[in-house]
């Protein structure tokens, strides 16, 4: 009996040991990819359906610098999510501020997908817990779920084209809970508004998504730091 | 002669120094609006996106020329009235006053001519004033603070819009903002043909805007039937062209109060002036 | 000769609220009148003259000006009409030049700039055309509102208290004017006036009204000949001068004023009669001269 309990014991062990090592190893081949990029700069197109926001869709270049510079620049305005960016790319790259664990597998689209969750070690840490759905064929991340102190919890669906090479997507899905937007009263007030014309669309649709496509792509062709200067 | 009236009440109205106080008065409230959106748009800027802005970054000129006009037109609502009537509540009453509509009516004009020479001059005056708050909110405005897309905050949530969609609805809008100001100086002159003094219009006129805009803001049941009708409702309509889509019926129905609310008070006026004893 | 009239106001009526400012004025006045209207104050002539000028309107009764009744033909009518009512007013914050210039643009006829500073020049305002009138005396004022009157040349003048605030010398150049409108240009003119010497020098034909109703009207001369006069007697003897009024001149009314004079209200054809009388009587009549002939008419006509 103890002998049979004793090599449960073992062979559980092994199996805990060898997935612990695998969630560590998923995330550091994404973060190699994603380590080949030194810069980018890319022209977005953003579409937004978010509850009590109308907004066309607005044309936009992003850029990106290593290590954690970021700028959108766009003739009108745009509107991005605040988190879902780079920050889950810059987060996985401090390998020290995380452990993650292999929390199994799942299929997206026709693409198995291991599910790894990375917990934050450190008690200030802005990212709560991260969800990814990483492709470890292609070692790129198809989904993501981050939950944040400040945003709340959004979701991303990557799709890739040419730029998978470098873990560069072409289309972004942002899923963002809405539940607490509210208009401040004193502002919005249309003072002689009825109540019976005033909208009421908070209660109804509580996810918002904003979809950006990314074309063009000029990797490692060199960037200023100008660029990212604020005017 | 109700052309050469008419001209006669331009020249009063240009030599009178308080037709001036408020070109002033509204000039420097734009100006130190313009001050201050330099000074610290931005802050006004995070009040307005608050709520959006733990999830969201908005990227871009928000703070632009023509959010700076929109939010000097939202001033239309309390400020400029008072500035219109200033003037227009004293054509008639302030000329009763001096004793000089005495003089004008044992001339060969009829009355009719002397009330519509007035409303005429009245409305010119009220359209100069909106023009230059037109020109100092979008001219200067953009001048100081570039263009861009707008947003914009209704009670039903945020809009943005398009730059290049953003002129003919201003130009749209300064023509209902100019009726709503017609209403608010027709009403002032209907008022000063009661007067025999030019304070009493003045007052008049603002307070009743006050009360129609209480009522109009009041919860309450036993008032429903009758805010559609009040002029105050339909004073801020020109907003609803930066609503997306443009709500054209709303719209329509605003411009028709507001425009039978001007034919009925000229029409009283008319009356009024005609039937009155000039014992003064 | 109905063709000779200039206005015809027949049984005119106002009311306001529940107090009668005139009950029943009527009176007549032809082409060239320098016509005198009278009456105390309250009596309704302010009335009148607003309702003859459009500022009022009556309850009752027919107003005519140029043979054309007042409310059909209100425009015609008011374009040959010049006044002053009351006090002329203006615009302060005007110079004296923009003020006539704005009423005579609606005044129906077309009047040059050269034609106001004429007419500044005329009234003696020569030089304070770019004024403002905010600055002008009360005698400025009523100089501007004399020119305002005269400058698209009406041809009925209607003046209320037109000497008003006025100098001696003013008093002077308003009664020259008014004789020569008439006489040069046969103008007709309403002079409403308390200064009753002046009515009494220049007015050919007068109304008196008292209560809001016209008392009496007629030819000046003819009134006050047909009634009454007053004549102040210087006398010796005070006491004898009582005496004979008493016994021989009942109908007449006396008045002493000191120990030698005396004030005696006296039909005219009386006069001779009376002096002779004295002077038989061994009064010696030192002095006798008419005394305030219209002011007491006046007073006499109110009195009844």
């Amino acid at each position: 009996m103890k002998a049979i309990l004793s090599l449960l014991f073992f062979v559980h062990s092994f199996a805990v040991f060898s997935q612990e090592v695998d969630a560590d190893v998923v995330i550091q081949q994404v973060v190699q990819k994603l380590n080949t990029v030194k810069d980018y700069s890319v022209e977005a197109n953003i579409k937004t359906n978010i509850p009590l926001i109308k907004i066309m869709p607005v044309n936009a270049s992003i850029y990106f610098k290593q290590k954690d510079k970021f700028k959108v620049v766009s003739k009108g305005i745009a509107i991005l999510p605040k988190q879902g960016f780079t920050d889950v790319n810059t987060f996985l790259m401090n390998k020290g501020s995380y452990m993650a664990v292999s929390s199994g597998t799942k299929t997206i689209g026709e693409v198995k997908t291991n599910l790894i969750t990375v917990i934050p070690t450190g008690e200030t840490s802005e990212i709560i817990l991260a969800k990814l759905w990483i492709d470890t064929k292609r070692d790129v991340i198809l989904r993501s779920q981050v939950t944040t102190r400040s945003s709340g919890t959004v979701i991303v669906d990557y799709t890739y084209g040419a730029e998978v090479q470098f873990g560069l997507p072409n289309q972004l899905t942002f899923t963002i809970d809405v539940k607490k937007f509210k208009m401040p009263k004193s502002v919005a007030a249309d003072l002689n508004k009825t109540d019976q014309q005033k909208k009421k669309t908070a209660d109804k649709d509580q996810k918002g998504t904003i979809v950006i496509k990314l074309t063009n792509y000029k990797v490692n062709k060199g960037i200023s730091d100008a660029v990212f200067k604020e005017k | 002669m109700l052309l050469k009236n008419t001209y006669n009440e331009f020249i009063k109205i240009l030599a009178k120094p308080r037709s001036y106080l408020g070109i002033g008065a509204l000039t420097l409230l734009v100006l130190l609006i313009l001050f201050a959106m330099k000074a610290d748009g931005k802050s006004f800027i995070s009040f307005v996106t608050a709520s959006f802005e733990q999830t969201l970054s908005f990227n871009g000129n928000i703070l632009n020329g023509n959010l700076i006009a929109f939010i000097i037109l939202q001033m239309l609502i309390v400020h400029i009235p008072l500035l219109v009537s200033l003037v227009t509540g004293d054509l008639i009453s302030g000329e009763a006053a001096m004793g000089t509509i005495r003089m004008m009516a044992t001339k060969p004009i009829s009355r009719t001519q002397i009330v519509l020479s007035k409303f005429i001059a009245g409305a010119v005056y009220t359209f100069i004033l909106t023009l230059w708050l037109g020109f100092l909110a979008l001219i200067v405005g953009k001048w100081m603070f570039g263009t861009g897309d707008l947003i914009v905050l209704n009670s039903d949530g945020l809009v943005i819009l398009k730059e290049q969609d953003i002129l003919w609805r201003y130009g749209l809008s300064f023509g209902v903002a100019y009726l709503a100001l017609l209403t608010i100086s027709t009403l002032s002159i209907c008022l000063s043909a009661f007067a025999e003094n030019s304070i009493g219009p003045i007052v008049s006129t603002m307070s009743i805007i006050i009360l129609f805009t209480i009522i109009g803001t009041l919860d309450v049941s036993v008032f429903d039937s009758i805010k559609p009708f009040l002029f105050t409702t339909h004073m801020a309509s020109w907003r609803s062209f930066f609503e997306d889509p443009v709500p054209w019926t709303t719209i329509r129905n605003s411009v028709s109060i507001l425009v039978i609310h001007n034919i009925v008070l000229v029409l009283i006026a008319v009356y009024k002036f005609n039937k009155k004893d000039i014992t003064s | 000769m109905e063709n000779t009239e200039i206005i015809k106001v027949q049984h005119l009526a106002k009311n306001f609220g529940s107090f009668q400012a005139v009950k029943d004025v009527s009176f007549t006045v032809n082409k060239g009148d320098v016509f005198g209207f009278l009456g105390p104050n309250g009596a309704g002539k302010s009335t009148t003259i607003r309702c003859m000028l459009s500022l009022i309107k009556p309850d009752n009764g027919q107003i005519q000006l140029f043979g054309k009744d007042l409310n059909k033909h209100r425009n015609e009518i008011l374009s040959k009409v010049g006044s002053i009512i009351e006090k002329p007013d203006f615009y302060r914050y005007l110079s004296a030049e923009k003020n006539l210039a704005i009423f005579a643009r609606i005044s129906g006829k077309d009047v040059s700039k050269r034609e106001i500073a004429e007419m500044l020049d005329f009234v003696g305002l020569n030089g304070r055309n770019r004024d403002k009138v905010g600055g002008f005396s009360h005698g400025m004022k009523q100089r501007l509102g004399i020119a305002q009157t005269l400058l698209h040349q009406p041809d009925l003048i209607v003046l209320d208290e037109p000497t008003t605030g006025l100098d001696p010398q003013g008093i002077v150049e308003i009664r020259n004017l008014i004789l020569r409108l008439k006489s040069e240009q046969n103008k007709t003119v309403i002079l409403s006036s308390h200064q009753l010497s002046e009515i009494e020098l220049i007015s050919n034909r007068m109304v008196i009204i008292n209560k809001g109703q016209s008392i009496i009207e007629g030819d000046v001369k003819e009134l006050l000949n047909a009634q009454e006069m007053v004549v102040q007697l210087e006398v010796n003897d005070m006491e004898k001068t009582i005496n004979v009024l008493n016994i021989r001149f009942e109908s007449a009314s006396f008045k002493q004023i000191n120990e030698r004079i005396i004030e005696v209200n006296i039909e005219k054809q009386l006069v001779p009669s009376l002096n002779q009388t004295l002077v038989q009587e061994g009064v010696e009549v030192h002095a006798m001269e008419p005394k305030r002939k219209l002011e007491d008419f006046f007073m006499k006509i109110i009195q009844s």
